[in-house]
């Protein structure tokens, strides 16, 4: 049996080569490209330019701490601005939607129409979706949110309809006997049920939006990408590799925040609470009892 | 002397999901019969309880509900059907959802019920804990307390009083003699025979792909004579 694993999963290997031998006509032009890299890291991209954190020249800033009126902060806050309301309401759309699409909640009839719609939305990447809005409402975050609520709906849509349809199917027989309707169901029994997977993919969801704003900025959809798209037409790569860190480090501290909340959905799940979170919430009852005592 | 309408009527069902488990099932339940249904294992007993409840279409013939009120029918799987992730509170007030509509006094009526439920199964302090934290005998009760909070006019259940030791089939009988006394009808599959004793009032013994059906005093009677 092992053995003819090994068999398959080395035969896809040699169709994946195959295939990419294919594809590349030169293999020739792999010669030399790290060198390109390095030369154009050390001397484009390299140090960073953390000048992306000081106040812009124009508009004043009449904020007494500089970093609030930098390209990097408002840029940042404006891609998770988008990045947040469009996963919000993508979310609360996908819910609608995701339940009247998975097969174990309503009959095939039924599920085929709303798979289909979530199947159109989401085969647009949010990228298409941004430069549809931009020609409709124009430049702007409100075109880069309703690009990101469009697309959200139609991924989440997808990730909520396969969690239900691999929920226990005893819960859901048990309301269908007591003749509980369908958005009581979802309401009461689904969500509650497949509520910690619901948050992993909310979390996943916002984090990917955040990343993606950089994307949907190129195009003038707002956020941290309209200022990448400007440095890196006026080849500033160095301004470019800053933003890009302060990305990074945006998405690092979501990943965190997504554990924390987890933790508090589940105490037997995938997600335990991390030990620095149950320090701090120790110390937090510390501190409530003792000034209590006072 | 009126004729009491029956609760459930099965006219010549055959029950199964390829091939019939059990044919030609001729039966019906009047209001407050306690039915218990009998059988070794794989004979067709949860696939009979599953047919009443709709959630298997029986491969021929009629099974008519008259149950006329909203919520009318409850049902305690084997696997007993409870939102793990959820607290007590919220898993019994479903019951208590499924029978009460939308009016001016509803959440106080439901909170009424669920505080009744929960009280006569004894896991009144229990309310806001997951379910997922309870012992086997706390989920039973649970259970039970939402079918309690639904009060159904029929109640369908699967093996709800094993897995529990004597002193907690006490606890659960007595609390749904409150049912009972509301005219609640009960189908339940049970395999130990002196709970069968406790409760039932009569018998559905499936045996060589048929339903029989005694009373109480003739399955009696039928066991001293086997014995």
């Amino acid at each position: 049996m092992r053995g003819g694993w090994i068999i398959a999963v080395l035969s896809l290997l040699l169709l994946a080569w195959f295939v990419l031998n294919d594809l590349v006509d030169d293999w020739g032009r792999l010669e030399g490209g790290m060198d390109n890299l390095v030369i154009f890291v050390e001397e484009s991209m390299w140090p960073p330019n953390w000048s992306v954190l000081e106040a812009q020249s124009y508009p004043v800033c009449e904020n007494d701490i500089e970093l609030f009126c930098s390209v990097g902060y408002l840029g940042m806050m404006e891609t998770i601005k988008i990045a947040f309301v469009s996963t919000m309401l993508g979310f609360i759309g996908a819910l609608c939607l995701s339940s009247l699409a998975a097969r174990n909640l309503v009959p095939l009839y039924v599920a085929l129409p709303f798979r289909f719609i979530l199947a159109a939305t989401r085969s647009l990447p949010s990228l298409i979706w941004a430069i549809l809005f931009v020609i409709v409402i124009g430049f702007g975050p409100l075109a880069g949110v309703l690009a990101m609520t469009f697309y959200t709906i139609g991924y989440l849509g997808k990730l909520q309809y396969e969690t239900y349809e691999g929920m226990p199917s005893d819960c859901l027989e048990v309301s269908r006997a007591m003749g509980l309707s369908h958005p009581s169901t979802v309401v009461s029994v689904v969500i509650p049920e497949t509520g910690n997977h619901l948050l992993s993919q909310l979390m996943f969801m916002f984090e990917y939006n955040v990343r993606h704003g950089t994307v949907i900025g190129i195009v003038g959809a707002g956020g941290i990408g309209y200022y990448i798209t400007t440095y890196l037409k006026f080849l500033q790569y160095d301004k470019v590799l800053a933003l890009l860190i302060i990305i990074f480090l945006v998405v690092v501290v979501i990943d965190l925040l997504s554990l924390m909340i987890r933790s508090f959905v589940t105490d037997e799940g995938d997600v335990r609470r991390p030990t620095w979170l149950k320090g701090m919430i120790k110390l937090w009852k510390k501190r409530g009892s003792s000034s209590d005592a006072e | 002397m009126s004729i009491q309408q029956p609760v459930l009527e099965l006219k010549n069902v055959d029950i199964g999901y390829n091939d019939a488990l059990v044919n030609n099932v001729i039966a019906r339940v009047l209001p407050g019969e306690i039915i218990a249904v009998l059988g070794p294992s794989g004979i067709g007993k949860t696939t009979l309880i599953r047919t009443i409840a709709g959630l298997v279409e029986p491969l021929q013939g009629e099974v008519t509900l008259q149950t006329n009120k909203k919520g009318g029918l409850g049902y305690i799987p084997q696997r007993l059907g409870l939102v793990r992730h959820a607290s007590v509170r919220h898993n019994v007030n479903l019951g208590a959802k499924a029978s009460i509509g939308f009016s001016k006094t509803m959440f106080e009526e439901r909170r009424n019920r669920v505080e009744e439920a929960v009280k006569a199964l004894g896991i009144e302090d229990k309310l806001k804990e997951p379910v997922r934290r309870l012992s086997g005998g706390q989920l039973r009760r649970v259970a039970t307390a939402r079918a309690l909070a639904q009060r159904p006019q029929l109640l369908l259940a699967d093996e709800f009083l094993s897995e529990l030791d004597h002193q907690n089939v006490e606890v659960v009988i007595e609390a749904v003699q409150q049912l009972l006394k509301d005219g609640t009808s009960i189908i339940m599959v049970e395999h130990h025979i002196e709970n069968v004793q406790l409760f039932a009032t009569r018998i559905w013994i499936i045996k060589d792909n048929q339903l029989h059906d005694y009373s109480l005093k003739e399955w009696e009677q039928s066991l001293e004579e086997e014995e």
